[in-house]
């Protein structure tokens, strides 16, 4: 039996892109990649989340990536990110091939010492120590969820708002929706 | 709860779990194995889903026994399935091959790492393509799958049981370690709307019953526990009664009867996709996650003007010969991609010949991109 083809696809525009979510095991990383997912699935887009991770439960590098776009993509993982977070010096390389140009990089200022360098726009952002200002660093992934929406406008502020609450164990729901909220503040401060 | 998601249907599954749900809508009830990376969440979740429907699951001892646990489960009358990853596939073959000269109906699910033995457990591969054919000894026919979405890993896993019930034989899915652990948005059917094939159950009278027998579709009808049919099974070669037999035109008879067995139903068991494959100048060939890249990398192709074309078997085993031959009629080239150091393509020159057949190869734990096929498309022209 022949099945047929997809359909060929126009070269990426802006509905598709590509985010990765890196620092360390432990950080949250792949927690944030599910409730994104949850976020633009529940918009109406497709997704592809894959992840790379270390045989240890809390340290070594950590990643995640969405591919993002309206249909089954042909290739599922990223190639050129558009959108990338690092939240641990321990992801940034010195040339790093798979950052897009243009691209967005969040990065956090106590754990990224030093910056990746390229062509592509920088932006440091105290997100483990705004979550360590609401009483728990471990919500520093929640926190940059928030930055990385707000400044990216990524999707719509209340679908994210119920897939963090879809995601996240209940009794904490509140901490996570103050970290992300947190979150979008950091940004929108800088911009005025 | 997710109002979106249940309005569409849509929801964001993972390559292993969708192929759990899969054989549960397909009939599966009843799972044995052995947890290994990258399959473990195929067995996760058919822990947690195989309870709801009266189902059983048992973690075994290890994975000859898990093979062993799914044998007689079949032959007990249930749909059954074991999952694992190369080093476990590897005790699977000695049962494997018992399920194939006793036309037992299993599926086996791989979720390939990169290999020999241990090898890179979270990495992943394609080297289990020729095991997957030939593991098992002595001449034998096997159906191997291999699926290249998470939805087409839904799709096949109950493909994959409907094969296995209707020609009575061990079917095995080839799943990359990509594909078992990405997760993409997928519509998951109606289980009551799938195709669903069970196999064909002995109703002669008691006494005429011979348990190899077949008819003209060469696939013999399976005696249901309890019906009062008396059935012997054994690993020996035997005749239509079932007992062991060493005379030579017997022999010659039922081995012939078991190796030409999907000879007349490959229009069922032959699966691929074909893009741009007409005037294809260069054809890729490629299959799993790799095929994902190569889609990419033949558009990519086409719109710098180079007559590209994919050639994609989801069913890899029995290959899809004459498919093949048909789409690489204009290709003055044939690269085969794969994350191995060339296993498919061996078929490839086989069926094509050996001056047009090259290979896109990454044996290093990461999947072949869209860059190193447009590369190798380059090099040659």
């Amino acid at each position: 039996m022949r099945v047929a083809a997809k359909k060929a696809q126009d070269n990426k525009s802006p509905e598709e892109f590509e985010i990765r979510l890196s620092g360390s095991g432990g950080q949250g990383l792949q927690l944030s990649a599910k409730i994104f997912a949850r976020a633009f699935s529940d918009e109406g887009k497709f997704v592809a989340q894959s992840q790379s991770y270390e045989p240890t439960s809390r340290g070594g590098l950590s990643r995640s990536d969405l591919v993002v776009g309206q249909g089954e993509p042909d290739y599922p993982l990223a190639t050129k990110v558009d959108f990338m977070l690092i939240l641990d010096q321990l992801a940034v390389k010195k040339k790093d091939t798979a950052i897009g140009d243009g691209a967005l990089v969040i990065i956090d200022t106590r754990l990224v010492t030093d910056p990746p360098k390229g062509n592509f726009r920088v932006l440091a952002l105290p997100l483990s120590d705004t979550a360590i200002g609401l009483g728990n660093p471990r919500v520093a992934n929640i926190v940059a969820l928030g930055a990385m929406v707000g400044e990216g406008n990524l999707c719509s502020l209340k679908v994210m708002e119920t897939a963090i609450r879809q995601c996240v164990p209940k009794k904490f729901t509140d901490l996570n929706i103050a970290a992300f909220q947190e979150g979008l503040k950091l940004v929108s401060e800088k911009s005025t | 709860m997710a109002k979106a998601s249940t309005k569409t249907n849509a929801q964001n599954l993972q390559g292993n779990n969708a192929c759990a749900l899969a054989a549960v809508a397909a009939g599966c009830r009843f799972y044995a194995g052995y947890p290994i990376t990258p399959s473990s969440e195929v067995a996760e979740r058919m822990s947690l889903e195989l309870p709801k429907v009266d189902g059983t699951f048992i973690q075994m001892e290890d994975e000859i026994a898990s093979m062993g646990a799914i044998l007689g489960a079949s032959m007990g009358g249930v749909k059954s399935m074991t999952a694992t990853s190369g080093p476990g596939f590897s005790l699977k073959q000695e049962n494997l091959g018992y399920g194939v000269i006793a036309e037992v109906p299993c599926v086996i699910i791989n979720v390939m790492r990169g290999g020999p033995s241990t090898g890179m457990p979270t990495r992943p591969a394609q080297g289990d393509v020729m095991q997957a054919r030939w593991g098992t000894h002595g001449d034998h026919q096997i159906i191997v799958i291999s699926p290249a979405s998470v939805s087409e890993v839904y799709e096949q896993t109950v493909r994959a049981f409907n094969l296995a019930e209707q020609f009575r034989t061990p079917v095995v899915l080839l799943i990359d370690e990509v594909i078992g652990h990405l997760v993409e948005t997928v519509h998951v059917p109606d289980p009551a709307s799938l195709d669903v094939v069970d196999r064909k159950w002995a109703d002669v009278a008691a006494d005429k019953y011979r348990p190899y027998e077949a008819g003209k579709d060469m696939v013999p009808a399976m005696a249901r526990p309890g019906d009062g049919y008396r059935v012997h099974t054994t690993g020996l070669t035997h005749d239509e009664s079932g007992f062991p037999t060493q005379d030579p035109e017997t022999v010659d008879r039922v081995s012939k009867r078991l190796l030409n067995k999907f000879d007349p139903h490959r229009k069922v068991i032959d699966h691929f996709e074909e893009l741009n494959v007409k005037d294809a100048e260069v054809l890729i060939v490629s299959y799993g996650i790799s095929a994902r890249a190569a889609r990419g990398a033949v558009k990519q192709a086409r719109d710098a003007g180079i007559k590209a074309g994919l050639f994609r078997p989801v069913t890899i085993w029995p290959f899809p010969e004459k498919a093949l031959v048909k789409a690489a009629k204009k290709a003055k080239r044939i690269l085969v991609a794969e994350m191995n150091a060339g296993q498919l393509s061996l078929e490839v020159e086989r069926v094509l010949g050996r001056d047009r057949v090259s290979g896109v190869n990454r044996i290093d734990g990461e999947a072949i991109s869209p860059a190193d096929i447009i590369d190798a498309i380059g090099k040659g022209a």
